[in-house]
């Protein structure tokens, strides 16, 4: 039985290296991803015969050379990743394979969570992490028509409480989802914190922290990208599926709201998505969830959006702020950033 | 013993297992095992066993066996909950 030696690189610098991890990652038809914080390659005779990346807590990029394949070396190579992650204090692992090979992970302890026949799957390191999560929120179950928004709140501005307004009409109760991934300007507490006030006065309306399984890092790397040009559809139909089969079952979810997207590429393009991925009776067997799209408010000839206050904030226009976001926005803007009379 | 952090022990190797122990209100126990059907009643039992006799009430424990012996199982398992708890060992209730 082979052994190969494991080394673990953050940043490869060296090229040769880089084209040898490359060309396995062809061998197999995969292409290396840009954003892993570490790759762990398993070394045989000083060749590179199989490797594992890490992004945050999100494994990609596994691959084992195949005249290597069928010798457990998937085992070692995955256990070494475990430990690593472990060591950088990351215990919710997910992984992304090919539908083909979800048998070798499920030998590593992955369970798979969504699938696109043919295309992906999403696994995660443990048998109950989302029925766990299901179990959380089915507390929170109401009856009635319930409908969502799913909003990262960067912050909430009157746009996303127009939004919450005319869908908490619609519906008996409605869930609001805040993303709860740390990659925005506002920290996901205080995102939360501003949604929940924000809305306080709509009775019908709860306010949920999102988790991992909603437009997270895992289930929507590419939301978090800095450039926006790449729209993975795959991964936006897994955070979607995900959305169908479990969170909205959970709290009996039969609308999903959404407000027009003008902008951004990313959200426009999820938008349409949501359309494809949660209403098509053909793409899963769990039940529809009508998308309703609400235009946008504006305010000035323009839509009010998370992005707009941002850049005015960056521009420190803060007046121009002031109207375009809710009292308790401005409150913890005003107690936040050095505000002068203008 | 109370369960306060995450901890990994043992390997994914043949002949060994994987523990991992999470915090968690109640004792809640998954086996993923290779030789499931032939031993799962005996290796739950060990499992068990070795869970009563550290006092471990709380936790969510995961374990992917590789087909270990009951006495790796009892080593890995003591390990895990060592790493996975704050409370001092008693080491003669160990052995």
């Amino acid at each position: 039985m082979i052994e190969p030696t494991f080394k673990t690189f953050s940043g490869i610098n060296d090229q040769v290296v880089l084209d040898s991890i490359k060309n396995l990652l062809q061998s197999v038809n995969l292409n290396l991803d840009p954003n892993l914080d570490h790759i762990i390659v398993g070394i045989v005779e000083k060749e590179i015969i199989a490797c594992a990346g890490l992004d945050h807590n999100v494994i990609k990029c596994v691959a084992v050379h195949p005249n290597y394949q069928g010798s457990n070396i998937t085992l070692s190579l995955i256990n070494q990743v475990l430990e690593l992650a472990h060591d950088k204090g990351l215990h919710h692992l997910f992984l992304y394979t090919k539908p083909e090979n979800v048998h070798l992970f499920k030998a590593c302890g992955f369970y798979p969570i969504a699938q696109l026949p043919g295309i992906i799957t999403l696994m995660e390191n443990t048998p109950v992490g989302i029925s766990h999560y299901c179990n959380t929120l089915v507390k929170q179950k109401k009856s009635g028509t319930c409908g969502a928004i799913v909003m990262n709140a960067n912050p909430f501005t009157s746009g996303h409480l127009y939004l919450a307004e005319q869908a908490a009409k619609k519906v008996d109760w409605l869930y609001i989802f805040v993303v709860s991934e740390d990659a925005s300007l506002f920290s996901s507490e205080v995102r939360y914190k501003l949604v929940k006030e924000g809305v306080s006065h709509l009775k019908n309306v709860i306010v949920l922290p999102g988790s991992a399984y909603i437009i997270s890092k895992a289930t929507f790397p590419s939301y978090f990208l800095k450039e926006q040009t790449l729209i993975e559809q795959s991964y936006m139909a897994i955070d979607l599926l995900i959305f169908r089969q479990y969170i909205a079952p959970a709290l009996s979810i039969s609308k999903r709201f959404v407000g027009t997207e003008p902008y951004s590429e990313v959200t426009n393009a999820y938008n349409q998505a949501m359309k494809e991925w949660l209403q098509s009776e053909d793409k899963s067997t769990s039940p529809t969830i009508t998308v309703i799209e609400i235009a946008r408010v504006t305010h000035d000839d323009d839509v009010i959006s998370a992005s707009r206050v941002r850049s005015l904030l960056m521009q420190k226009k803060y007046q121009q702020v002031h109207a375009l976001v809710p009292p308790s926005t401005w409150a913890y803007i005003e107690q936040h950033y050095a505000i002068k009379n203008q | 013993m109370k369960i306060t952090q995450t901890a990994l022990a043992g390997t994914l190797e043949s002949s060994d297992l994987l523990v991992k122990i999470e915090p968690s209100e109640q004792l809640e126990i998954v086996i993923n095992s290779d030789v499931n059907k032939q031993f799962g009643k005996q290796i739950r039992h060990v499992v068990e066993s070795t869970l009563a006799s550290l006092n471990v009430n709380n936790g969510l424990i995961i374990i992917d066996d590789k087909g270990a012996l009951d006495c790796v199982i009892t080593a890995r398992i003591q390990s895990a909950v060592l790493r996975a708890s704050k409370d001092k060992a008693q080491w003669s209730e160990l052995l």
